[in-house]
């Protein structure tokens, strides 16, 4: 039987290989996508136990052959890896050239390479600063327009009767100003949708996200989350805020924008992806210390969603970007308050200052503490799978822009008739506060002077409810208000999360924590008589932070945010506590809320380590095999089709040089990008151009600079039929010390390698240096550990 | 050993309190004793240990403190002057300020009272020289720990600044300002429109009296946007509210939930026709599966098995 297997295999690849490769027998295989050794079971798993009748299948080829023309199409589900993402160049390139301008740098240059990189951390905080304070005051003044609007509508029609109207105006209001933002998202750049956390996770794996950093997807979330925050969403702007200050980040960097099409000569050292990538982490923190007033916080973000990579040096130029940036938010909201100079507006969401005495928290609280974890855990992992259903649901039916927008205004409308309803039929009277700390009070039906408390959670911003549930005083809500309000919460801001729409879930999730929260602190001090248990704003805050780490599932970063965003270090104990249950509650179902999106978007995502029992995968398995290679002076024709060709979208080709003379297989010399190629070809340095022009300039590292990161793509390249007879010679421009590893690397070991040293391509090499196969990212992020075992997760076109 | 140690420290205590007994001029019969402690060292064990002796320094000192004070110490009789009248002041105007304080009438009834206890405290505080060129402001506010003056008055002056008493008084605290008067004489109206109809039927009087109390209520507020509310009139209007809405029970009633239920159920059908059309009549998105290439040697193949096995 294994020869029947190991015949049938080898004659079906001489079968492909025949009409495609003349010249370069390593190039074919490629051409054509080969199917599975796995029948069309309609399974969409691989579960490699299966593995072991594989042999068997191969003998039915006649069944491929017609299975070839129409590729397998299934419906989008969570194991899935899509094409369209490819990995960042974090290796260093270290051809020649590199050595040469190496070579020529001066120790000075290298000194204001150094300096230049503290100009750009430092003008990342100011612009992230600035943009957030824009986002603030532009969602205060229009929201506050939008509240008066609508207030005012409210009070004539609670006198004169015709109140429904006010429903409608207010549905419509908030339905259209999400339809300004949603259009946009939809239309315009689909990458803006949702919190943004998800993709800088993804970028700051390792994994080029289309389209993330642009200039234009940052015009479009920031507008956005205007737009969505206005309109009465329940959404929050912080995540956003991280999205926008990596975009800024990644554009500063550049000194230059390709969208505008306006390079200003500064920065170029810092365009390619290692030196980016940093930036973009600096400009994550920075986002975060923005968004939450907490810079440590920022600095452990970006620590713990990108730490494979990273140094003290770059560390504490992250800190300085994120102190800089709270410091201009801080700096500018004062200007705006009518007191410069005072500097205690320190991010976005502004939970306040807790009293000292209020914050006193004892022993016998701390088991309460971890219930509440738990509870919030619990809450948050419910809320992950609706919402994972929901998510799954759009991205298979509710996929066309027009819907989406749709769908983002029917969530608009319902929420505001949703808040309503509420507010209408609540008979939870509060007399108004001496300091006036409700923004827009309803009276409603309420005696004079007094206002309606469910107002003050529905009919508000999500920021200030968040505050009000926070510090308002004991009694300020009675607990059949909060039960309700936690109860639509919850389902708005499930439903809410995964919309075409520009929004964070941070707030959200704070919110309906705080509730609860709130809820249960009134609870206890009603069937307790200890006056310590008085304060309920105490139990809001651990509720806020058991919901949204239930939710988020962040650990040390968000433990030291809220701490921050507090103002308290007394926290700090009881906050981590409760993260720590909600997170392990929360993991036993279903995995965080950013994990799952990034699951849906089919992202190879590298996690911290290779799932387990998967050491007796080696990398033979592991690797793509046959592998297209270059020879080190290879034709131009050759290099032209080999880019072209569609099905394989190949980004790295091993170069190989030919024993002359000998009928051995070739060996690897090095490794080549596809960029890199094109840059070649289009300024054309061929060895033959090369001979004749004398005179001709010798390529730099500053024209593969200038290229980045829009390489054009080969089909807008012109070859002559003359130039494709050209020679290339290779040697100079690629790296001539790829990593390689034997083929008997197990799957952790090259999981390992890959991770720590932020490769794009693993060159699989045997003993005599011949390659045999390369691993990239998506060969690794296939495995990954499901309820049967190891579960191997499929490749498609997205 | 320690006693020997000790026993110094021990005299320089007892020569300690003698020179502070003495520059404080008293003229204390243990002196002598003291004398003889510093020589004796057997007797300044006693010192240390006998509370008696102690105990009987302070009573003869407390004794002697009323009988005399050197002069340059004592108060002069301009200093006690004030502090007599800002006694009196103090006195009266915390009589005019406990009768109004149900309901709150604290700044109308006593702004004049606190007018003069301010000026008292102005010339007490004040740098200038009075007659015979002293200053009172170090004698009588702040030469001792409890610096009972300051404290009586900033209690007093605490109380002032939180009624916001001074939006409702002019300048210098001659009188009420007009906008007070104003309302209060709309307040005045309002209140005899509801004595006029509290008879009978609560309907006949939210009729009758709703456009001065709307009024009332307009003026308020127009008064609440330009900060000229002072307690008074916050607590006058809290008062006049209780009574429309409380008492006579004129807040609008919840009279449309029919509409308002029709207009949101339709709302919330909305999206569930959305998402069963969409359903129904998009067509789902199918992705495309591509096929990697994959080293599959007989010897691979034989190693998982060989593994698995």
């Amino acid at each position: 039987m294994a020869n029947i297997t190991k015949k049938v295999s080898w004659s079906s690849r001489a079968d492909e290989s025949g009409p495609a490769g003349e010249g370069t027998p390593l190039l074919n295989g490629s051409e054509q996508p080969r199917l599975s050794r796995q029948p069309s079971e309609g399974g969409s798993i691989f579960q490699i136990g299966r593995l072991s009748t594989v042999d068997l299948e191969e003998e039915i080829t006649s069944d491929e052959d017609s299975l070839r023309g129409r590729p397998k199409e299934i419906p989008h589900n969570e194991k899935l890896l899509s094409l369209k993402y490819e990995s960042l160049d974090y290796d260093n390139i270290e051809n020649q050239l590199f050595l040469e301008e190496e070579r020529r740098m001066s120790y000075m240059g290298f000194r204001c390479l150094e300096i230049s990189r503290w100009v750009v951390c430092g003008l990342i905080g100011f612009l992230t600063g600035l943009i957030a304070c824009f986002i603030d005051i532009a969602v205060e003044e229009l929201a506050g327009f939008k509240y008066q609007v609508v207030k005012e509508n409210i009070e004539k029609f609670t006198e004169v009767g015709g109140l429904s109207i006010s429903l409608l105006l207010w549905a419509v209001l908030n339905s259209a100003i999400v339809m300004g933002g949603a259009i946009i998202v939809a239309f315009f750049e689909p990458i803006a949708a949702g919190s943004g956390i998800p993709q800088i996770k993804c970028y700051l794996n390792g994994v080029k996200v289309p389209r993330v950093v642009r200039l234009k997807t940052l015009m479009v979330k920031v507008c956005g989350v205007i737009c969505s925050v206005v309109g009465g969403l329940a959404v929050g702007k912080e995540g956003p805020m991280i999205h926008s200050g990596a975009v800024v980040a990644a554009g500063v960097s550049q000194g230059r924008s390709t969208s505008l099409k306006r390079d200003f000569k500064i920065f170029e050292y810092f365009r390619r992806d290692t030196e980016k990538r940093d930036f973009v982490s600096a400009g994550a923190a920075a986002g975060v210390s923005a968004a939450f007033g907490a810079p440590v916080g920022g600095v452990l973000f970006s620590l713990e969603e990108g730490a494979s990579f990273w140094n003290q040096m770059l560390t504490w130029r992250i800190f300085f970007a994120s102190m800089i940036s709270t410091f201009t938010l801080n700096f500018f909201l004062s200007i705006y308050h009518n007191n410069p100079g005072d500097l205690s507006n320190p991010g976005l969401i502004n939970f306040g200052r807790f009293q000292s005495d209020s914050v006193a928290y004892n022993l016998y609280e701390i088991p309460l503490f971890i219930a509440m974890g738990a509870i919030g855990g619990l809450l948050g992992a419910l809320f992950n799978v609706l919402n994972y259903w929901l998510t799954i649901f759009r991205i298979r039916y509710v996929h066309r822009p027009c819907l989406q927008v749709m769908e983002a205004m029917l969530v608009a409308a319902v929420t505001a008739t949703v808040s309503f309803t509420m507010i209408y039929f609540s008979n939870d009277c509060q007399p108004l506060g001496p300091e006036h700390t409700e923004e827009y009070p309803l009276q409603l039906f309420c005696a004079d002077g007094e206002y309606n408390s469910m107002a003050t959670a529905f009919f508000n911003t999500p920021e200030r409810s968040v505050r009000s549930l926070f510090h308002n005083q004991p009694g300020s809500y009675n607990p059949l208000t909060l039960g309700l309000f936690t109860l639509t919460y919850f389902f708005l801001a499930c439903w809410t999360y995964g919309l075409a729409v520009s929004a964070g879930v941070f707030i959200p999730s704070l919110l309906i924590g705080a509730a609860w929260g709130r809820l249960c602190g009134i609870l206890l001090a009603s069937i307790t008589s200890f006056s310590i248990w008085a304060d309920p704003g105490k139990y809001a805050l651990i509720g806020a932070a058991a919901q949204l780490g239930g939710i988020v599932r962040m650990t040390l970063s968000l433990t030291v945010i809220m701490v921050e965003a507090t103002g308290n270090v007394t926290y700090g104990f009881p906050i981590m506590l409760v993260l720590i249950t909600a997170k392990i509650v929360g993991d036993y179902f279903v995995e965080g809320l950013y994990d799952i999106h990034i699951k849906l978007q089919s992202v190879p995502f590298l996690h911290w380590e290779a799932p387990a029992t998967s050491h007796w995968l080696t990398a033979r398995e592991v690797m793509s095999s046959p592998v297209t290679c270059l020879n080190r002076i290879e034709k131009v024709g050759t290099i032209v089709d080999t880019l072209s060709n569609t099905s394989t979208n190949h980004n790295g080709f091993p170069v190989v040089v030919q024993v002359s003379g000998s009928d051995e297989p070739a060996k690897l010399c090095g490794l080549i990008l596809r960029s890199q190629l094109i840059v070649l070809l289009k300024h054309k340095v061929f060895v033959e151009l090369a001979r004749s022009r004398l005179t001709h300039r010798k390529l730099q590292l500053k024209d593969f600079r200038d290229a980045y990161p829009r390489f054009p793509p080969i089909q807008s390249i012109h070859v002559s039929q003359d130039e494709r007879e050209c020679m290339m010679d290779l040697t100079e421009f690629m790296n001539a010390t790829p990593y390689t590893v034997p083929q008997e690397t197990s799957l952790p070991r090259v999981f390992k390698l890959f991770r720590a040293l932020g490769l794009r391509h693993l060159v699989v090499a045997d003993d005599e240096n011949r390659v045999v196969g390369l691993v990239t990212r998506k060969d690794l992020a296939r495995y990954h550990l499901g309820k049967h075992g190891l579960e191997e997760l499929q490749l498609a076109q997205t | 050993m320690s006693l020997c140690k000790t026993r110094p420290f021990f005299v320089l205590l007892v020569i300690n309190i003698y020179s502070l007994v003495s520059s404080d001029g008293v003229n204390l019969g243990a002196s002598d004793s003291a004398d003889k402690l510093g020589q004796t060292p057997s007797l300044s064990h006693v010192v240390v240990n006998s509370p008696v002796f102690k105990s009987a320094l302070d009573s003869s000192l407390s004794i002697s403190l009323l009988s005399s004070f050197p002069e340059d110490l004592e108060i002069s009789d301009y200093c006690s002057e004030l502090l007599h009248i800002f006694g009196q002041r103090y006195v009266t105007y915390v009589n005019c300020l406990i009768p109004a304080a149900r309901p709150v009438h604290v700044c109308q009834n006593c702004f004049a009272s606190y007018r003069s206890l301010l000026d008292i405290y102005a010339n007490i505080s004040s740098e200038q020289m009075g007659p015979g060129n002293v200053s009172c402001k170090d004698s009588l506010l702040r030469s001792d720990r409890l610096m009972l003056v300051y404290q009586l008055y900033s209690n007093l002056e605490g109380l002032w600044t939180k009624s916001d008493c001074k939006y409702c008084i002019t300048e210098g605290l001659q009188s009420l300002t007009n906008d007070t008067l104003y309302f209060m004489m709309t307040l005045n109206q309002t209140l005899t429109c509801f004595e006029k109809y509290q008879q009978g039927n609560h309907t006949e009087l939210c009729k009758n009296c709703k456009s001065s109390y709307k009024g009332l209520n307009e003026l308020y507020s127009r008064m609440e946007n330009n900060h000229t509310l002072c307690i008074d009139i916050e607590d006058a209007m809290n008062m006049t509210r209780r009574l429309w809405s409380k008492n006579f029970n004129c807040s609008f009633p919840r009279e449309e939930t029919v509409p308002v239920i029709a207009v949101s159920s339709f709302m919330l059908f909305l999206p569930i026709i959305f998402y069963l059309s969409s359903f129904l009549h998009s067509e789902q998105k199918k992705r495309k599966l591509i096929h990697p290439k994959r080293a599959k040697s007989y010897t691979t193949l034989m190693n998982i098995q060989d593994k698995l096995t």
